[in-house]
This record gives structure tokens, C-alpha cells and sequence, in this order.
């Protein structure tokens, strides 16, 4: 795929299996998108539906019984099946994710300071008193406060947004292409939120980063993401610019999702639309469209043949009755 | 406001925190000097940061936690004064839903036996026949069928956990249930039906609820009024109405701002006017207005002196030094 966008990601249909003795799990299937330096694409979808699955198989930190195919290109260079040194070498330095909680990534018993400054002397070559002086900057672009101070302290003596913080001063400590943040909020209150998403959408902008958004909260995409892509059961239900799917979504999903979201902004005697049954499980493929037993216009189509992704109103959707165009399909 | 069943008088929890290797043990403020009124069918949200004290709060009115100074009056008496006796009916008509559906639930018991542990407890003169039949229209109450009603929790999801958590504690009728967090866990999509159907379970049965939670557009939907705490203190207890529409404390006004909402035409602004900074140890609160370090309109006052908790009209209380110089401006 060759495109005039200067592409820092590019992923052609990924997969991601696994076979299990309770049966086979597919936690990701078939799923392409491109992230272009600069943006950041948001991603979105309810528990189990595989967007950690997706973007692990990229970093190359899936659990070793996993199946992978399809590829997944850093500026052109091919992520999925690479040499092992070679990959280890591009995470933390070109490519860098970080996670809900930061206290699983990082050590317990290692000043922050320290913990900084290591990646820069792995991958940077830099001595230690170079890579101390250089992890204060970091910690300062990060916006901790009082950052000379917490050089010396451990994650537990910070709060949980300022530990978030300082994964995303070592995520930035050697000036990634792309980052991926994996649901980098949701474990935090919603002013520490909001502090956080700004921050990453000022050090995207300034450094020209282009960014995965980790996400089920349809509202922290909206302030960050250019383009947004909607995964249900492993799958890509929906993707196009931000303000396509939220303000005109072609996918029942899409919709669903928003009108079941309690917004501050709405009137309150709207009527919250809750979707009916759960959320997908990759256990229990479901035939024709994995949406159907959910989905409030399902005629028999849907439950037979699984609808591919199209182009429609230009976004992508795979539904054999879209919501733009659907009104006739609607009323059965 | 008369008919109140449960009303707090300065309630006070502290909490004793080991200040580290021969350092003396150090006062928490958890809860600090919170009065308010809860009635017949009301629900009543609690919101704010993380660690302001919401589950405490919460807790304090249940007999979960030891209550350090004031008092939980229920029903005209103090509930300190209660003999164990006493308490029992009392226990029997507060209930609690957790955070986390599944944890809650015992897991070697089926869900008709833990929806009928509460009857079997407090409620002896059902017969068992009585029994099931009231845990089973419990359980289509909130959604589930009858015949779920011998599996176990752990082949149940998320949602429906949460369920049969809200069918247990709703199973006595109580006069109070008490919800700490009880959607955060849950997906997006799972959320509305749980808040759709305590809507539902309280206009029916006009039970109170204490809402605690942090995501301000539910309690916004279930709440008649809003209390925000900070740092143990309240901050403003207002009707939703007024605090969502027009809220006149600036840390209500902060964390409003925050919430974000799904319109990449208005939220990217919106994530610029954020609350700035984060919540001070609550083993070192500030001076006068515990807000005061976070507040852009802060003064010389606010570092000196305590807000009192005004009474405004429109059954509204705030405590800020300048509230009504920020609403004329606003
Ligand atoms: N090692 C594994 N073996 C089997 N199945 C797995 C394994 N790891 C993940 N899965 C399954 O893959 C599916 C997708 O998981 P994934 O973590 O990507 O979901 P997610 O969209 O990130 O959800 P969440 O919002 O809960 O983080 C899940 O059903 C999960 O159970
Ligand atoms: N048993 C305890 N011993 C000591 N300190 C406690 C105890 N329980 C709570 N605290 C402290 O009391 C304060 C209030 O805690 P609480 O759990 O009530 O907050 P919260 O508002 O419910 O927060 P969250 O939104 O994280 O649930 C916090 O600083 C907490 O660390
Ligand atoms: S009293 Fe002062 S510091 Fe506190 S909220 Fe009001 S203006 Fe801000
Ligand atoms: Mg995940
Ligand atoms: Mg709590």
C-alpha cells in the first residue's frame, strides 16, 4: 500500500489466534489501518474486543503461544517475525507504548530518575550523569511538578497521574515515531485526565509523533484523535475522520455506543439507549455479522454473511445496512 | 428539609496513619465535619477526586467505618445510640452495592441462594416457599431469568453480576441503598442498562440511594442533588439542576470542565480548561480553603481563612470566599 501520506504505521490484516484447550480464540482478525506521522488515530471498542491484542502484536510482545499473521510496517520496515535484537532495539527508541497502569511497567525498587535515564544509556550510548541531566528535561516536558525531587523517589511515593507521567517521560526519552498509548487515562479521575490527554496531544504536535489512542471512552477520543477506528469482536466495524463517526456514525455500533454514553451536555430526560446483551467474546465466533445479536436492524442477511468493509460516506463500514443510506433497509 | 429519614451532623472519620519508622502516627481527615439530609426516595449523588473521601462517607453511614466525632441520625435517632437490637432492622434497611460485581459475590453459592441470604437472615418468618418466590421476581425485577437461578457468579458477565449484586441488596426493600462506584467496572455499553434500571428500581420502589460515583454524567441523570467533596470537606450541595447547570464552586467548575464529551468540535477546547494540578496530600491539607492551592481565584483570604458553608436560597450550600463575585462575573 503506497500512499502520497507519509505513513509511520502501517498495518495490513492483522491477526492474532490462539488455540486454547477450551477451543480456539480469535482475538484479532484481519484488521488494516495507517497512522500517518503527526496524527493520531483513536481506538475504540468495549472489553475483549482486541485493541491491546492488535497493538502488542506490533510492539512484538505477545504471549509466545499466539499466532500472528498479516504485517505490520514501521516506516517500511516490516515489525511482525523480525529478528528479536533488532525489535528490541526499535521499542523504546522509535516505537514506544505505555499502558493503563504504570506501576506494572515500572520497578518497584528503582528510583524514577534512574529508570528514566537507563534508556537513554541503553539505547542512546549516553553515560549515567549525561542521562540523569537528561532525564530531569523529560520529566519537566512531562509536566511533573517539582521534577528535581522526583528523580530520587520511587513509583510508590507518587500519585497514579504523576507515575503516568513519568512512563510517558521514558516513552519519550528517545524520541519515538510512534507512540502507543494504551488506555493511558482510565484508571485516572477526570481532571488528572484531561491534564494527561492535553499533554500528549501538545508533545504529539510539537514533535511531529504520531500517536495509537487506546480508548473506550468515546469523549477522550474526541479531543485528540484525527481519525477514529471502531473494533467489535477483533474486527474494524468503522473507521474514518473523527468527526465522521461521531457526528454522523454509518455504523449501528458507532450510534449505539454513543447514544448509550451519558454525556454531561445532553438533556437529561433523553432517554439513555442501553445496548442489549454483552459485549463480544472471541470464544464464541458468531456467524454473519458479529454485531447482529445486538444490533436494533438485523434482517436475516446479517445473521448469515459477514459484511466486508466498504467505503461509504467516506469512512470505512462493514454493515450490510448502514445507516446513512439505510432508510428503506431500516423500517422491516 | 423535613422528612428526612437519615441526616449526618458534622460527621468526622479520621483515620490514624503510621508516619513511618519512629515518627509519630499521623491524623487522616478522611471525612471532615460533613452535615447533610438525605429523604424518602432521594437520591443522592457524592462526587469528587479520587481519595476526597466519597467511600468513607459512604461507609461512615453504613457502621462500616468508626465515626471519629458527629453523628448518623436515622430516623430521628442517633444511631450510636442504638442497642445491637436495634440495629438489626436497621442494617436490614441500608444496603450497599459494590464496585466490583463479581468480587462481591460469594462464589460457591448459587444466585437464587445469594439473593435469598438477606430473607434468610433478617426476614425468618417467610417460609421457604415464600422465599424462592420473591428471589425469583427479584430477579426478573433486574433483568435476569429464572431460570439462571442455580448457576453460579462466575458463569455470569460483568453486567450481570452487577445484577445480582443490586437484586441482593434490594431483595429487603430498604430504605437506603448505598452504590459506591457501581458501573465504573463495567463496559460502556453494559453501563446504561445497570443505570437504567436502578432508574427504573427507584421510581418504583422508592427507595433512597447515595450515588458515589466519579463519572459526573451518571450521578447528573440519577441524582436529585449533588454533593462535591474535597479533601474530606464539602465543598457545594446543590440540586443537580443548579450544580450542572450553573455550579457556582470553582472545584465543581473544574471538574466539570473535565468531563469529556464525545464532540471533536467542542472537546479539544474543553481539555484546555481542565483543573490544573492534583489533589494535596490529605495528611498535609492547606491552610484556610483546602481548595486554595488548585484555585485560579484564589487570594490573600483564602490562605488564611476558612469558607464557612453558606445556606443559599434554592436549597444550595457552597463554601468559597468569593462565590458571588465568580457568579456575577460568570
Ligand atoms: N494469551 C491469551 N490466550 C488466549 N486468549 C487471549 C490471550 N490474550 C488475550 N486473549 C483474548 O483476546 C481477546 C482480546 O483481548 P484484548 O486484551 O485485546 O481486548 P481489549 O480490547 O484490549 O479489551 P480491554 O478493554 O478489556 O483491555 C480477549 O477476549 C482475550 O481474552
Ligand atoms: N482504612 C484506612 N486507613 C487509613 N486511611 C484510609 C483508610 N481508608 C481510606 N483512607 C484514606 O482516606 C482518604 C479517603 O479515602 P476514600 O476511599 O474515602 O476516597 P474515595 O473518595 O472513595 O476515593 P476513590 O475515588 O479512589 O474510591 C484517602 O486519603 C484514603 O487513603
Ligand atoms: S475560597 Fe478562595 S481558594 Fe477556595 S474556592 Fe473560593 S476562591 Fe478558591
Ligand atoms: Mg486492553
Ligand atoms: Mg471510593
Amino acid at each position: 500500500m503506497t500512499s502520497a501520506r507519509s505513513n509511520v504505521l502501517e498495518i495490513e490484516s492483522l491477526s492474532v489466534r490462539y488455540e486454547t484447550p477450551d477451543g480456539a480464540v480469535q482475538a484479532v482478525a484481519d484488521i488494516s489501518l495507517e497512522i500517518a506521522a503527526g496524527e493520531c488515530i483513536g481506538v475504540v471498542g468495549e472489553s475483549g474486543a482486541g485493541k491491546s491484542q492488535a497493538f502488542l502484536a506490533v510492539m512484538g510482545l505477545l504471549a509466545p503461544n499466539a499466532q500472528v499473521a498479516g504485517d505490520a510496517r514501521l516506516r517500511g520496515r516490516e515489525l511482525l517475525g523480525a529478528d528479536p535484537r533488532a525489535l528490541r532495539d526499535l521499542r523504546g527508541a522509535e516505537l514506544a507504548m505505555i499502558f493503563q497502569d504504570p506501576m506494572t511497567s515500572l520497578a518497584p525498587h528503582i528510583v524514577v530518575g534512574d529508570q528514566i535515564a537507563e534508556v537513554l544509556v541503553v539505547h542512546k550510548n549516553m553515560s549515567w550523569r549525561e542521562a540523569r541531566a537528561q532525564a530531569l528535561q523529560l520529566l519537566e516536558q512531562a509536566q511533573v511538578t517539582d521534577a528535581a525531587r522526583r528523580l530520587t523517589q520511587y513509583p510508590h511515593e507518587l500519585s497514579g497521574g504523576m507515575r503516568q507521567r513519568v512512563m510517558i517521560a521514558i516513552a519519550l526519552a528517545c524520541d519515538p515515531v510512534m507512540l502507543i498509548a494504551d488506555e493511558p487515562t482510565t484508571a485516572l479521575d477526570v481532571s488528572v485526565q484531561a491534564q494527561i490527554l492535553s499533554l500528549l496531544k501538545r508533545l504529539m504536535r510539537e514533535r511531529g509523533m504520531a500517536l495509537a489512542l487506546i480508548t473506550h471512552d468515546l469523549g477522550v477520543v474526541a479531543g485528540l484523535a484525527d481519525q477514529v477506528a471502531v473494533l467489535y469482536a477483533g474486527r474494524i466495524v468503522e473507521s474514518g475522520s473523527v468527526r465522521k463517526l461521531l457526528k454522523n456514525p454509518s455504523h449501528p455500533y458507532t450510534a449505539a455506543l454513543l447514544r448509550s454514553m451519558p454525556r454531561i451536555d445532553a438533556p437529561v430526560d433523553e432517554p439513555l439507549v442501553a445496548i442489549g446483551g454483552q459485549p463480544p467474546s472471541p470464544r464464541q465466533p458468531i456467524a454473519g455479522c458479529p454485531f447482529h445479536p445486538r444490533c436494533a436492524a438485523a434482517p436475516s442477511r446479517c445473521t448469515t454473511e459477514r459484511p466486508e468493509l466498504r467505503r461509504i460516506d467516506g469512512a470505512q463500514v462493514a454493515c450490510h445496512f448502514p445507516r446513512s443510506n439505510s432508510a428503506s433497509a431500516i423500517t422491516l | 428539609m423535613s422528612g428526612a429519614f437519615l441526616k449526618l451532623d458534622a460527621l468526622r472519620v479520621y483515620f490514624s496513619v503510621s508516619g513511618g519508622w519512629l515518627k509519630p502516627a499521623r491524623k487522616l481527615k478522611a471525612v471532615d465535619g460533613v452535615s447533610l439530609e438525605i429523604a424518602p426516595g432521594e437520591a443522592l449523588g457524592i462526587v469528587g477526586e479520587s481519595g476526597c473521601g466519597k467511600s468513607t462517607l459512604a461507609r461512615a453511614i453504613l457502621q462500616l467505618v468508626d465515626v471519629t466525632a458527629g453523628q448518623v441520625v436515622w430516623l430521628g435517632r442517633p444511631i450510636e445510640s442504638l442497642t445491637v437490637r436495634q440495629m438489626r432492622p436497621l442494617r436490614a434497611s441500608m444496603q450497599i452495592v459494590f464496585q466490583d460485581p463479581l468480587a462481591s459475590l460469594n462464589p460457591r453459592m448459587t444466585v437464587g441462594e445469594i439473593v435469598a441470604e438477606p430473607l434468610r437472615v433478617h426476614r425468618a418468618d417467610l417460609s421457604r416457599e415464600q422465599r424462592q418466590t420473591e428471589v425469583a421476581q427479584m430477579l426478573e425485577r433486574v433483568g435476569l431469568s429464572r431460570d439462571q437461578i442455580n448457576r453460579y457468579p462466575h458463569e455470569f458477565s460483568g453486567g450481570q453480576c452487577q445484577r445480582i449484586g443490586i437484586a441482593r441488596a434490594m431483595i429487603l426493600k430498604p430504605k437506603l441503598l448505598v452504590c459506591d462506584e457501581p458501573v465504573s467496572a463495567l463496559d460502556v455499553s453494559i453501563q446504561a442498562q445497570i443505570i437504567n434500571l436502578l432508574e427504573d428500581l427507584k421510581r418504583e420502589s422508592g427507595t433512597s440511594i447515595l450515588f458515589v460515583s466519579h463519572n459526573l454524567a451518571v450521578v447528573r441523570r440519577l441524582c436529585e442533588r449533588v454533593l462535591v467533596l474535597y479533601l474530606g470537606k464539602t465543598m457545594e450541595l446543590a440540586p443537580s439542576a443548579a450544580l450542572f447547570g450553573a455550579p457556582l464552586h470553582p472545584y465543581t467548575r473544574g471538574l466539570l470542565a473535565s468531563v469529556p464529551i464525545p464532540d471533536p468540535d467542542l472537546q479539544p477546547a474543553r481539555l484546555e480548561t481542565s483543573l490544573t494540578g492534583e489533589l494535596p496530600s490529605p495528611l498535609a491539607p492547606p491552610s484556610g480553603c483546602v481548595f486554595r492551592t488548585r484555585c485560579e481565584f484564589a487570594i490573600e483570604r483564602c490562605t488564611v481563612e476558612v469558607p464557612v458553608l453558606e445556606q443559599l436560597p434554592d436549597n444550595r450550600q457552597i463554601a468559597c470566599h468569593r462565590w458571588q463575585e465568580l457568579q456575577l462575573k460568570a
